[in-house]
Formats: C-alpha cells, structure tokens, sequence
C-alpha cells in the first residue's frame, strides 16, 4: 500500500508550517509538535481524506528528554494511502483525540495501562487490561517481562502431596501480583456509573462471550441503558514478548493471538518482517501460504458460524460446522504437524514442502465443500428464527465503519470495500482472481452474508492455487535460503555444513534488521491485523505494536448495544466475532 | 463391579458403586479461556463426541464436578476462577489442559499466572500447546482411573490445606455487594 505522497505532503506543509515530513524506506511520517496534534490530525481527517483510524500506540526512550512519543496510524480510503503521524509527549501527557475519532479511546486507554501516559480530555481513562490498583506500567523499558515477584504462591499439588527435595516440579514460589476480589469489584465500579435499575455483568467466564470478556449492562428492564467493555482476561503481554525476543521467534506468538486463525497471522507477521528485512519469497512459498492462509479462513467462518449459531439455538450448524474444520485441520496436520497452533510459515518462505497427496485432499475438499456450504445456507438464510433475531439488529453505517477504525467483514458488511488482500496485496493475492462481497445494511445478517460468499471466495482462490501448485517442478524452492536472514530448510541443515552454521549463528544471534520502521497489514477473517515494528538495529524489535481488527471492531460494540436488549447483545457479539486472544494480546 | 454373578445380583460396596457412578459422570464446567479451549470444543463436537465418556458440559458452576482449565490463566482470572472453583459441588476434581495452564506455557511474563496449581489443587495435568482432542480423551480417562483407584476421601485433606493457604493469602472472597 502506497503512503502519503509527496505533494500531498508538501500541501499538508504548506499549512503547518512547523510540521516536518519524513519519508523512510517503508512509511512517511509527519513530526508535528503536540499543541498542533490536534489541528493536523483533524486536517488531515476533513480535508485530506484521512479518515480511518488504524492505530494509536506509544514508543518508550527513557533516555530522551519527554521520554514518550505518540504514534497514529491514518488510512485514506479515497487514494488509498496511509499516514504516519508522530508527537511526542509533554510531562508525560497527550492530548486525547476521542473526539475525532471513537475509537481512540479504547487505543488510549490502551497506551495508559501500559505506558502511563495521561491523556487530556480523555472521558474516562482507566485501567485497559490490568485492574485498578495495578502499580506498574508494562510496556515500560525497565519493566522487566516476568513482572516483579511479591506474594508467595506455591503449588497446592504439592502442599497436598508434601514437598519433596528436590521439588517434584521446577518453579519459583514467589510470584507477580496476583488481583483480589475487591481489585477487580472496583474495577467493574470505575467503569460505569450505575444510572438505571440493574448493573448486569456478563462473563467474563460465560460461553457466550467468545472467550473471556467482560461485559458491563445497565439495564432498566430488559432494555441496555449504557454498557461497557472490560478486557484484559487474556492479556498475556504479547507486545512485551516480542521486544525480547528475536524475530523469528515471535513466530509461533501470533498463532496463540488470533488461534483460531493462525497462518493467517502468520502470514501478517513474515511478511512485516520481511519487509523489514528486505526478503523476497518464492513464487512456490508464496502459492502455499496464499492456500494454507484461505484454508484457514474458511476455518475460521465456519467456526464463527458454528459458534453463533449455537449462541443463537442452532446447535445442529455447531456440528456439521465442526465436522468441516475437522477436515481442514486434518490437511494442516498432514502439512505443518500441528492442528491448530501450526507455526507453519519462515520467515522468507514456508517451514516444510507440501507433503505428498496434499494437493488431491484439498481438491477433494474443494469439490466437497459447496455442498456443505449449501447445507448451512438451507438451515439458516430463509430460516425465519435466524432471520428475526439478524435481521436490522446492531445496523453500523459507513460513517461509523471510519469512525470505530472497524475492518474486515465487518466494515464490507456495510459496503466499505476494504480488503487488505486488493489493496495491498502481500503472497500471491495478486496473481489470484476473487471478489470482494460487500453488504448493504449493515446489520447482523448482512455480515452473516458477507462471510458466506467469503469462503466461496476462498474456495475460488484455493482452487486456482491448487492448479498453480500443480504446475510447479516438484523442486522449486519453497524457501528463499539464499538471503542471511532466512534460515535453511531442515533437510539442508542436516546434509550441509554452511547451512548448519548459519542457522547456528542465527538462532544464536538472531537476525540482523536494519534502523527503520514498518507498518504492514493482512487481511484477517477477523479484519486488518496489522504489525508495526521499530527497530533501531539488531536481533530483537524495540517496538512491535499490533494492531488488532478484533479490538478495533469490538469497539463499537457499547454504542450498538445502547437501546437494545440483552438477546440482541448475544447476536451482535456474534457477528462482530472477537477473539480474546487477539483483543487483549 | 466387583462381581457380576450369574444369578443376577452384583455384590459391592456403596463407595465402590459412587465411585463407579462418579467417574461415570464428570459433568465439566463450560469454560474456554484461550487456544486450548478450542480444541476442547473440537473434544466436545462431532469427530471425538465426549459425550461418549459421559463428559457433558455444564453451564452452571452448581451442577459441575470437573474444572477444564483451557487456555492461558492470567492473573487477573485468577480469583475468578477459584470463585468458580467454590461454587462448585463436593466430590470435584480439576485438570489442567495445556502447558498454559499447568505451568505458565509460553508465556513466563508479568500478567501471566506459572500454573494453576497456585490457585486450585489439580488432579490431571495434560502437557501440549494445545494437546490434540485425544489428548484431553486420554486425560479424562487418567482421571477416571484416578477416581477409581483413590475414591474421594483424600480431597478432604487437600481442601483443608488449601482453605487455610487461601486464607493465609488473603484470598478468600467475601459477599460482594452490587
Ligand atoms: S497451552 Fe498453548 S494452546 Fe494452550 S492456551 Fe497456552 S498457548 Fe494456547
């Protein structure tokens, strides 16, 4: 994807005069100063045609003299271009720009758990993942990443069994801080003011609630008065991870982000890394990850189909649903040894060749497929519960679409074409024909719709992957081992001496990235999922901030509720289809 | 059974039979909290149908006697899951599913809880990131034939030394107001 252009730049310029303009290798980024943040920022939203939100994150240089610097993402549907807008923060405090845009306010509240960094005129900035009372701030560079042990937590197992010497398992007794009760009670208190009859929290632990979110309903009857989030039960300091690690071994992370799409994530992140690293891939490599990665989507509906149905009393597409993914894990366990979790992709390539017969699977799978496709179809689009319960519920309209940064099925579900995959097209997408459905009301059963036509779509590109697959010498590379970044394929290191030493050194040392910054985006079955790393050289990233579709489309999800009742929240929560491991990283 | 007599009677003895119904019935607790949670779903759905064992999911805390902690326990979970863990009926037993839930997984960080074993006794631990479906079918097993063989008395003990350890934590919940 293109970014700002330089005479769009200049004419930026021409009215903040003190602005500068940077073009770096992969991005432009615009330092303004923070009493202008806010002007330039609504600039560029009204007149230059900025206005969806991707991301608002903040890097940490203790040793700069305001320490923290404010990062915001902008994309311009109409050229189809990003932005990068930096400004650094004044005694640790921005200015909130929730006004311009909804869902800063969850990106901010965000950067304040895990920076510190206030906001000004931010509604109600509190605690996003840990709870109140929480006294560290964690994405901090002298935070360590095991936290800091303080209560003594040993294992019960073993208090029951007694303690051997030497201990039956290896473990620390003290442990990091560990919320009471009362924590979390004033954490549900700090985010809504009780205004009607009954406050009615909704998970975190219910099976409803895709995961582990906590919903907070005011409600007067049954009718949702106002609502809130509260997400952080799967907050595993994922970002904080990556920053001490090296590349490559962030790898397997983002399968356990998103699980249920994996090489999806996968394929976001090597080719971020890529990008970074300046690799190029084989048309083979790229072939498969194009295939594996819309193998996955079609796992990922169908379990998003099979889950909300059965939310909504369908237990019948909960089964046959499940029987289709057993099918396609089935292939990827054939390919990558692993069912869900598959750390199947390298980075410059893919970690094992197609195993042998892969290829007929799938074109049996393929041919199979519609026919279960029909399936779903007769039991749910004419059925007339389904068609009561989705139908004109949670109606997000296109303003809303920018407004909330949504993405993914969601945002095409009220006909903003906004697909990663034409836009910018990563792997082989752009080699492979396939439409982009779009709905157009906007409510549940639109993007019920829109994800069915998705895998049909899917079903179109695996297809033409497949017979390309099909034309490829049996011996071409499937990995790009001649760039030094990238690691041999595992038959070489065996049978070679220089391939074994250089993987030695880079899983040693880890890959050398260059000074630079990127931000790249896939195309997700739960919306953009974008990674932005800044790397000042080295093996290991300084910052990897991701940027989650999940969250992003969660966002809206008070403002849909308001004025609705608690049968519809169970519908809508559906269609929005959030991941916890994704929200909350 | 101890005897299936060809005149038609059976003779046992009464823990003998609770047990046998018991490990005959492990009614888990639905609760998913990360990856592993989706491949307990998939133990649960068509291809390895749990219902099989006579593992059928529970909704409510009150009618389960089996916690399948699924997935990444991270401390802010933590004290609701041992609330949930409370509210559950005596005779219970807990499996870990997951290196997540056993001992921390992958993720040895600051938001992270190093095993569930911290916060609730646990009787089986299934080690993968996530284990295969029939992983967990074999972890259900090993708990049946733990049940079996050790009956339910001992739990007594480990919930004496578990009150009294949550206590000295300061983590025994009170009546929240709301
Ligand atoms: S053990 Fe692995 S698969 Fe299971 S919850 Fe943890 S990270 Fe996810």
């Amino acid at each position: 994807m293109p970014w700002m252009n330089r005479a769009v730049a200049d004419r930026v310029k021409f009215d903040f005069k003190d602005m500068e303009v940077e073009f770096t290798k992969h991005t432009t980024n615009l330092h303004v100063k923070q009493e202008k943040l806010i002007d330039l920022l609504t600039h560029l939203r009204e007149k230059e045609g900025y206005k969806l939100f991707i991301d608002h994150t903040c890097i940490d240089f203790p040793e700069e003299r305001e320490r923290f610097q404010g990062v915001y993402i902008l994309y311009n549907p109409d050229t189809n271009e990003r932005v990068i807008v930096k400004t650094w923060s004044k005694g640790g405090s921005l200015p909130s720009v929730e006004k311009l845009w909804a869902c800063a306010r969850w990106a901010e509240r965000e950067a304040y758990d895990m920076f510190g960094v206030q906001y000004r005129g931010h509604e109600n900035l509190r605690r996003m993942f840990m709870w109140e009372g929480y006294p560290y701030f964690p994405l901090r560079k002298d935070f360590p990443l095991g936290g800091i042990p303080e209560v003594e937590l040993p294992s019960l197992t073993e208090l029951y069994a007694g303690r051997t010497e030497p201990p039956s398992h290896d473990y620390e007794l003290v442990h990091t801080r560990v919320p009471t009760l009362e924590d979390l009670e004033r954490t549900e208190k700090s985010r809504l003011q009780k205004k009607a009859q009954l406050v009615l929290n909704w998970g975190p632990l219910h099976p409803g609630t895709h995961g582990t979110i906590w919903f907070l309903f005011d409600l007067d009857g049954e009718r949702v008065v106002q609502s809130d989030v509260i997400l952080g039960q799967l907050h595993r300091g994922m970002e904080k991870i990556a920053e001490n690690i090296y590349y490559f071994q962030f790898l397997p992370y983002t399968d356990r982000m998103d699980y249920i799409s994996a090489i999806c994530n996968e394929l976001s992140y090597v080719t971020a890394v890529e990008k970074l690293l300046g690799v190029e891939v084989p048309e083979k490599a790229r072939y498969i990850r194009t295939m594996f990665a819309e193998l996955q989507r079609i796992n990922s509906h169908l379990l998003w189909l099979g889950t909300g149905a059965l939310d909504l009393g369908a237990l019948t597409v909960f089964l046959y649903a499940f029987r289709e993914r057993e099918k396609i894990m089935d292939i990827i366990e054939g390919n990558a040894g692993f069912r869900l979790t598959s750390a199947f992709l390298r980075i410059g390539g893919v970690h094992y060749d197609l195993a042998e017969g892969t290829l007929d699977v799938v074109k049996a799978f393929v041919k199979d497929f519609p026919n279960r496709l029909k399936e779903y179809h007769n039991l749910l689009t004419r059925n007339r519960i389904w068609l009561r319960r989705t139908k004109d519920a949670g109606v997000i309209s296109r303003e809303d679409v920018f407004n909330y940064g949504l993405t993914g099925p969601v945002a095409r579900g009220s006909g903003v074409p906004y697909d990663i995959r034409k836009l910018e097209s990563y792997a082989a997408y752009e080699e492979v024909e396939f439409d982009v459905p779009v709905g157009e009301v906007g409510d549940v059963y639109d993007r019920y719709l829109v994800r069915m036509e998705e895998m049909v779509q899917s079903l179109r590109i695996i297809e033409q992957c497949v017979s390309k697959l099909e034309s490829l010498p049996k011996s071409a590379p499937y990995v790009n081992k001649e760039h030094p970044a990238v690691m041999s394929p595992k038959e070489d290191v065996f049978m070679d001496l220089e391939d074994m030493v250089k993987n030695f050194r880079i899983v040693v040392h880890g890959e050398s990235a260059p000074k630079g910054e990127v931000y790249s985006s896939g195309e997700n079955p739960r919306g953009e999922l974008g990674f932005y790393i800044y790397s000042v050289g080295g093996s290991k990233p300084y910052r990897l901030r991701i940027r989650s579709g999940a969250l992003y489309n969660l966002s809206i999800f008070p403002k849909l509720i308001q004025n609705g009742t608690i049968a519809d929240a169970i519908a809508l929560l559906g269609s929005l289809d959030p991941v916890v491991g994704e929200t909350d990283r | 059974m101890t005897m299936l007599n060809s005149n038609g009677f059976v003779l046992t003895t009464v823990d003998e039979l609770l047990s046998w119904g018991r490990r005959n019935a492990l009614w888990p607790l639905t609760i998913g909290l990360a990856c592993c949670a989706i491949e307990m779903m998939h133990a649960a759905a068509s291809r390895f149908d749990l219902d099989r064992l006579g593992v059928i999911f529970r909704a409510s805390p009150r009618q389960a006697d089996l916690l399948i902690v699924a997935g990444t326990v991270v401390n802010k979970v933590a004290p609701m899951l041992k609330l949930l863990w409370e509210q559950m009926p005596d005779p219970k037993w807990c499996i870990t599913m997951g290196g997540c839930a056993s001992a921390g997984g992958p993720f040895p960080t600051y938001s992270t809880l190093q095993g569930m074993d911290r916060i609730i006794p646990v009787d089986v631990y299934i080690p993968g990131c996530p284990p295969h479906p029939q992983g967990l079918l074999y972890g259900i097993l090993q708990l049946q034939k733990k049940i079996k063989e050790k009956g339910v008395k001992k739990y007594d003990k480990a919930f004496e030394e578990f009150k009294k350890d949550i206590e000295r934590q300061g983590l025994v919940p009170r009546e929240v107001t709301v």
